[in-house]
Protein backbone atom coordinates (compact mmCIF):
# COMPACT_ATOMS: atom_id res chain seq x y z
CA UNK A 1 0.00 0.00 0.00
CA UNK A 2 2.71 2.46 1.00
CA UNK A 3 4.71 1.36 -2.03
CA UNK A 4 1.77 2.08 -4.28
CA UNK A 5 1.29 5.50 -2.68
CA UNK A 6 4.94 6.36 -3.11
CA UNK A 7 4.78 5.25 -6.72
CA UNK A 8 1.71 7.38 -7.33
CA UNK A 9 3.28 10.50 -5.83
CA UNK A 10 6.50 10.13 -7.81
CA UNK A 11 4.66 9.35 -11.05
CA UNK A 12 2.59 12.55 -10.92
CA UNK A 13 5.48 14.90 -10.49
CA UNK A 14 4.57 17.97 -12.46
CA UNK A 15 7.03 20.65 -13.27
CA UNK A 16 4.63 23.56 -12.81
CA UNK A 17 6.80 26.14 -14.55
CA UNK A 18 7.16 24.00 -17.66
CA UNK A 19 3.44 23.33 -17.82
CA UNK A 20 2.53 26.99 -17.43
CA UNK A 21 5.01 27.89 -20.17
CA UNK A 22 3.53 25.20 -22.38
CA UNK A 23 -0.03 26.40 -21.76
CA UNK A 24 0.79 30.02 -22.59
CA UNK A 25 2.70 29.09 -25.75
CA UNK A 26 -0.02 26.67 -26.85
CA UNK A 27 -2.81 29.22 -26.36
CA UNK A 28 -0.93 31.89 -28.32
CA UNK A 29 -0.06 29.43 -31.10
CA UNK A 30 -3.61 28.13 -31.49
CA UNK A 31 -5.08 31.63 -31.58
CA UNK A 32 -2.51 32.84 -34.13
CA UNK A 33 -2.84 29.72 -36.30
CA UNK A 34 -6.61 30.25 -36.33
CA UNK A 35 -6.08 33.84 -37.42
CA UNK A 36 -3.64 32.74 -40.15
CA UNK A 37 -6.26 30.58 -41.83
CA UNK A 38 -9.26 32.88 -41.28
CA UNK A 39 -8.14 36.51 -41.54
CA UNK A 40 -8.92 38.28 -44.79
CA UNK A 41 -5.82 40.47 -44.79
CA UNK A 42 -2.84 38.71 -46.39
CA UNK A 43 -0.20 40.79 -44.59
CA UNK A 44 -1.86 40.17 -41.22
CA UNK A 45 -1.86 36.45 -41.98
CA UNK A 46 1.90 36.58 -42.60
CA UNK A 47 2.45 38.42 -39.32
CA UNK A 48 0.30 35.93 -37.40
CA UNK A 49 2.35 33.18 -39.03
CA UNK A 50 5.44 34.79 -37.45
CA UNK A 51 3.84 34.31 -34.02
CA UNK A 52 3.05 30.65 -34.74
CA UNK A 53 6.62 30.00 -35.91
CA UNK A 54 8.09 31.78 -32.88
CA UNK A 55 5.82 29.68 -30.65
CA UNK A 56 7.11 26.53 -32.31
CA UNK A 57 10.68 27.70 -31.67
CA UNK A 58 9.77 28.28 -28.01
CA UNK A 59 8.35 24.75 -27.83
CA UNK A 60 11.58 23.33 -29.26
CA UNK A 61 13.59 25.15 -26.61
CA UNK A 62 11.13 23.94 -23.96
CA UNK A 63 11.79 20.39 -25.18
CA UNK A 64 15.53 20.90 -24.80
CA UNK A 65 16.36 21.17 -28.51
CA UNK A 66 18.01 24.58 -28.58
CA UNK A 67 19.65 24.01 -31.96
CA UNK A 68 16.37 23.28 -33.73
CA UNK A 69 14.79 26.29 -32.03
CA UNK A 70 17.60 28.58 -33.21
CA UNK A 71 17.39 27.14 -36.74
CA UNK A 72 13.63 27.66 -36.71
CA UNK A 73 14.06 31.34 -35.84
CA UNK A 74 16.85 31.91 -38.35
CA UNK A 75 15.36 30.05 -41.30
CA UNK A 76 11.63 30.52 -40.81
CA UNK A 77 11.26 33.93 -39.21
CA UNK A 78 14.41 35.30 -40.81
CA UNK A 79 14.08 34.01 -44.35
CA UNK A 80 10.80 32.33 -45.20
CA UNK A 81 8.56 35.09 -43.81
CA UNK A 82 10.54 37.65 -45.81
CA UNK A 83 9.95 35.53 -48.92
CA UNK A 84 6.24 35.48 -48.14
CA UNK A 85 6.12 39.25 -47.68
CA UNK A 86 7.89 39.68 -51.02
CA UNK A 87 5.39 37.30 -52.60
CA UNK A 88 2.53 39.38 -51.17
CA UNK A 89 4.07 42.61 -52.36
CA UNK A 90 4.77 41.39 -55.91
CA UNK A 91 1.29 39.98 -56.45
CA UNK A 92 -2.04 41.62 -55.95
CA UNK A 93 -4.83 39.57 -54.46
CA UNK A 94 -7.94 40.65 -56.34
CA UNK A 95 -10.41 38.02 -55.42
CA UNK A 96 -14.01 38.74 -56.27
CA UNK A 97 -15.65 36.95 -53.37
CA UNK A 98 -18.35 34.67 -54.63
CA UNK A 99 -20.12 34.21 -51.32
CA UNK A 100 -22.11 31.04 -51.96
CA UNK A 101 -19.09 29.14 -53.33
CA UNK A 102 -16.90 30.48 -50.53
CA UNK A 103 -19.41 29.46 -47.86
CA UNK A 104 -19.67 25.92 -49.19
CA UNK A 105 -15.88 25.69 -49.37
CA UNK A 106 -15.56 26.90 -45.76
CA UNK A 107 -18.07 24.46 -44.36
CA UNK A 108 -16.48 21.53 -46.23
CA UNK A 109 -13.02 22.61 -45.09
CA UNK A 110 -14.17 22.94 -41.49
CA UNK A 111 -15.83 19.51 -41.67
CA UNK A 112 -12.63 17.89 -42.97
CA UNK A 113 -10.50 19.70 -40.37
CA UNK A 114 -12.73 18.76 -37.44
CA UNK A 115 -13.04 15.13 -38.57
CA UNK A 116 -9.28 14.89 -38.97
CA UNK A 117 -8.78 16.39 -35.51
CA UNK A 118 -11.25 13.94 -33.92
CA UNK A 119 -9.61 10.92 -35.55
CA UNK A 120 -6.08 12.05 -34.74
CA UNK A 121 -6.80 12.97 -31.13
CA UNK A 122 -8.57 9.66 -30.57
CA UNK A 123 -5.57 7.78 -32.00
CA UNK A 124 -3.10 9.85 -29.97
CA UNK A 125 -4.95 9.55 -26.66
CA UNK A 126 -5.47 5.86 -27.27
CA UNK A 127 -1.81 5.21 -28.06
CA UNK A 128 0.13 7.64 -25.87
CA UNK A 129 -2.47 8.10 -23.11
CA UNK A 130 -0.27 8.85 -20.12
CA UNK A 131 3.24 8.67 -21.52
CA UNK A 132 5.32 11.30 -19.80
CA UNK A 133 8.26 13.24 -21.10
CA UNK A 134 11.09 12.63 -18.67
CA UNK A 135 13.61 15.43 -18.56
CA UNK A 136 16.63 15.84 -16.39
CA UNK A 137 18.49 12.87 -17.82
CA UNK A 138 21.99 14.25 -17.43
CA UNK A 139 23.72 14.93 -20.71
CA UNK A 140 26.65 12.58 -21.23
CA UNK A 141 29.95 13.98 -19.95
CA UNK A 142 33.25 13.04 -21.58
CA UNK A 143 36.37 13.16 -19.46
CA UNK A 144 40.04 13.14 -20.29
CA UNK A 145 42.13 12.75 -17.12
CA UNK A 146 44.14 15.92 -16.61
CA UNK A 147 46.53 17.07 -13.93
CA UNK A 148 45.51 20.28 -12.18
CA UNK A 149 46.50 22.22 -9.09
CA UNK A 150 44.20 21.37 -6.20
CA UNK A 151 43.72 25.06 -5.44
CA UNK A 152 42.07 25.48 -8.86
CA UNK A 153 39.41 22.81 -8.28
CA UNK A 154 35.87 24.06 -7.61
CA UNK A 155 34.68 23.55 -4.03
CA UNK A 156 31.99 20.92 -4.85
CA UNK A 157 34.62 18.74 -6.54
CA UNK A 158 36.98 19.01 -3.56
CA UNK A 159 34.16 18.11 -1.17
CA UNK A 160 32.95 15.20 -3.32
CA UNK A 161 36.43 13.73 -3.59
CA UNK A 162 37.15 14.31 0.10
CA UNK A 163 40.46 16.06 -0.54
CA UNK A 164 42.05 17.35 2.66
CA UNK A 165 45.44 18.58 1.46
CA UNK A 166 44.88 21.71 -0.61
CA UNK A 167 48.52 21.94 -1.78
CA UNK A 168 50.15 20.54 -4.90
CA UNK A 169 48.56 18.97 -7.96
CA UNK A 170 46.14 16.09 -8.47
CA UNK A 171 45.10 13.84 -11.35
CA UNK A 172 41.52 12.67 -11.01
CA UNK A 173 41.34 9.18 -12.48
CA UNK A 174 38.54 7.95 -14.71
CA UNK A 175 37.27 5.64 -11.92
CA UNK A 176 37.11 8.53 -9.43
CA UNK A 177 35.36 10.64 -12.06
CA UNK A 178 32.75 7.97 -12.78
CA UNK A 179 31.83 7.81 -9.09
CA UNK A 180 31.02 11.51 -8.93
CA UNK A 181 27.52 12.95 -9.04
CA UNK A 182 26.60 14.09 -12.61
CA UNK A 183 26.14 17.65 -11.40
CA UNK A 184 29.64 17.65 -9.94
CA UNK A 185 31.16 15.79 -12.91
CA UNK A 186 30.68 18.67 -15.31
CA UNK A 187 32.66 21.01 -13.06
CA UNK A 188 35.79 18.86 -13.07
CA UNK A 189 38.54 20.41 -15.23
CA UNK A 190 38.95 18.33 -18.41
CA UNK A 191 35.31 17.28 -18.48
CA UNK A 192 33.28 18.18 -21.55
CA UNK A 193 29.49 18.11 -21.62
CA UNK A 194 28.25 16.19 -24.65
CA UNK A 195 25.26 18.48 -25.16
CA UNK A 196 22.40 18.65 -27.62
CA UNK A 197 24.24 20.69 -30.26
CA UNK A 198 27.24 18.41 -30.21
CA UNK A 199 25.04 15.36 -30.56
CA UNK A 200 23.24 16.87 -33.57
CA UNK A 201 26.53 17.81 -35.23
CA UNK A 202 27.82 14.32 -34.56
CA UNK A 203 24.73 12.69 -36.07
CA UNK A 204 24.57 14.95 -39.15
CA UNK A 205 28.23 14.55 -40.07
CA UNK A 206 28.50 10.81 -39.50
CA UNK A 207 25.28 8.82 -39.60
CA UNK A 208 23.28 11.24 -41.76
CA UNK A 209 26.05 12.56 -44.02
CA UNK A 210 24.37 11.30 -47.22
CA UNK A 211 20.95 12.88 -46.49
CA UNK A 212 22.78 16.06 -45.47
CA UNK A 213 24.59 16.25 -48.81
CA UNK A 214 21.34 15.40 -50.60
CA UNK A 215 19.66 18.34 -48.84
CA UNK A 216 22.41 20.69 -49.99
CA UNK A 217 21.94 19.51 -53.60
CA UNK A 218 18.18 19.93 -53.17
CA UNK A 219 18.63 23.50 -51.95
CA UNK A 220 20.86 24.26 -54.96
CA UNK A 221 18.29 22.74 -57.31
CA UNK A 222 15.51 24.76 -55.67
CA UNK A 223 17.59 27.94 -55.99
CA UNK A 224 18.25 27.39 -59.70
CA UNK A 225 14.66 26.25 -60.27
CA UNK A 226 13.20 29.33 -58.58
CA UNK A 227 15.41 31.64 -60.66
CA UNK A 228 14.53 29.85 -63.91
CA UNK A 229 10.80 29.83 -63.17
CA UNK A 230 10.51 33.42 -61.98
CA UNK A 231 12.84 35.23 -64.40
CA UNK A 232 11.48 37.35 -67.22
CA UNK A 233 11.74 35.87 -70.71
CA UNK B 1 4.81 17.11 -19.08
CA UNK B 2 2.90 14.57 -21.07
CA UNK B 3 3.96 13.63 -24.58
CA UNK B 4 0.35 14.07 -25.66
CA UNK B 5 0.37 17.77 -24.78
CA UNK B 6 2.71 18.34 -27.68
CA UNK B 7 1.19 15.79 -30.04
CA UNK B 8 -2.35 17.15 -29.62
CA UNK B 9 -1.18 20.74 -30.07
CA UNK B 10 0.61 19.70 -33.26
CA UNK B 11 -2.50 17.83 -34.42
CA UNK B 12 -4.60 20.97 -33.91
CA UNK B 13 -2.11 23.06 -35.90
CA UNK B 14 -2.08 20.41 -38.63
CA UNK B 15 -5.87 20.47 -38.92
CA UNK B 16 -5.91 24.27 -39.12
CA UNK B 17 -3.31 24.03 -41.89
CA UNK B 18 -5.49 21.52 -43.77
CA UNK B 19 -8.48 23.82 -43.35
CA UNK B 20 -6.42 26.70 -44.77
CA UNK B 21 -5.23 24.67 -47.77
CA UNK B 22 -8.80 23.60 -48.53
CA UNK B 23 -10.50 26.99 -48.16
CA UNK B 24 -7.97 29.59 -49.29
CA UNK B 25 -7.92 30.64 -52.93
CA UNK B 26 -4.99 33.04 -52.74
CA UNK B 27 -1.83 31.13 -53.74
CA UNK B 28 0.37 32.79 -51.11
CA UNK B 29 -2.12 31.91 -48.37
CA UNK B 30 -2.17 28.27 -49.48
CA UNK B 31 1.62 28.18 -49.16
CA UNK B 32 1.35 29.70 -45.66
CA UNK B 33 -1.08 26.98 -44.64
CA UNK B 34 1.37 24.37 -45.93
CA UNK B 35 3.98 25.95 -43.66
CA UNK B 36 1.61 25.47 -40.71
CA UNK B 37 1.34 21.78 -41.58
CA UNK B 38 5.13 21.36 -41.86
CA UNK B 39 5.56 23.07 -38.49
CA UNK B 40 3.10 20.72 -36.85
CA UNK B 41 5.14 17.79 -38.14
CA UNK B 42 8.32 19.39 -36.82
CA UNK B 43 6.83 19.72 -33.34
CA UNK B 44 5.94 16.03 -33.46
CA UNK B 45 9.47 15.05 -34.52
CA UNK B 46 11.14 17.05 -31.76
CA UNK B 47 8.64 15.84 -29.13
CA UNK B 48 9.28 12.20 -30.05
CA UNK B 49 13.00 12.86 -30.03
CA UNK B 50 12.75 14.22 -26.48
CA UNK B 51 10.44 11.36 -25.49
CA UNK B 52 12.81 8.63 -26.63
CA UNK B 53 15.85 10.63 -25.54
CA UNK B 54 17.62 10.34 -28.87
CA UNK B 55 18.81 12.86 -31.38
CA UNK B 56 17.18 11.55 -34.58
CA UNK B 57 14.06 13.65 -34.06
CA UNK B 58 16.09 16.86 -33.95
CA UNK B 59 18.13 15.89 -37.01
CA UNK B 60 15.02 15.16 -39.05
CA UNK B 61 13.41 18.41 -37.88
CA UNK B 62 16.41 20.31 -39.23
CA UNK B 63 16.09 18.48 -42.54
CA UNK B 64 12.37 19.30 -42.69
CA UNK B 65 13.16 22.98 -42.12
CA UNK B 66 15.64 22.92 -45.02
CA UNK B 67 13.17 21.20 -47.35
CA UNK B 68 10.43 23.65 -46.31
CA UNK B 69 12.70 26.55 -47.26
CA UNK B 70 13.29 25.02 -50.70
CA UNK B 71 9.57 24.38 -51.11
CA UNK B 72 8.61 27.97 -50.32
CA UNK B 73 11.23 29.30 -52.73
CA UNK B 74 9.98 27.25 -55.67
CA UNK B 75 6.31 27.65 -54.70
CA UNK B 76 6.48 31.44 -54.54
CA UNK B 77 8.37 31.52 -57.85
CA UNK B 78 5.51 29.56 -59.40
CA UNK B 79 2.92 31.91 -57.86
CA UNK B 80 4.84 34.88 -59.30
CA UNK B 81 4.91 33.23 -62.74
CA UNK B 82 1.19 32.60 -62.53
CA UNK B 83 0.56 36.21 -61.56
CA UNK B 84 2.63 37.44 -64.48
CA UNK B 85 0.77 35.26 -66.96
CA UNK B 86 -2.79 35.65 -65.68
CA UNK B 87 -2.79 38.77 -63.47
CA UNK B 88 -4.36 36.65 -60.72
CA UNK B 89 -3.19 34.20 -58.07
CA UNK B 90 -6.53 32.53 -57.52
CA UNK B 91 -5.83 28.82 -57.36
CA UNK B 92 -9.45 27.93 -58.15
CA UNK B 93 -9.00 29.46 -61.63
CA UNK B 94 -6.22 27.04 -62.48
CA UNK B 95 -8.21 24.16 -63.93
CA UNK B 96 -6.40 23.36 -67.18
CA UNK B 97 -5.93 19.74 -66.13
CA UNK B 98 -9.50 19.36 -64.90
CA UNK B 99 -11.23 16.51 -66.71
Amino acid sequence: MIDLLAQATTAVEFDVAQNIAWAIIAAIMLFSAFKVVTTGNVVHAALYLVIVLAGAAALFILLGSDFVGATQILVYIGAIIVLFLFGIMLTKAQLGDDDSVQKERRSMGALVGVLLMVVMSFALVDTFGNEELVFGDPEPVEYVPTTVAVSELPTPVIEALGIVNLEGTITITQAQFDNLDPQVQRRVPGAEVFGNNKQIADAIFSQYIVPFEAVSVLLLAALIGAVVVARKE
Amino acid sequence: MFLNQFLLLAAALFCMGVYGVLTRRNGVMVLMSVELILNAVNINLVAFGAFQDNIQGDVFAVFVIAVAAAEVGVGLAMVLLMYRNRRSIDFSEVDLLKG
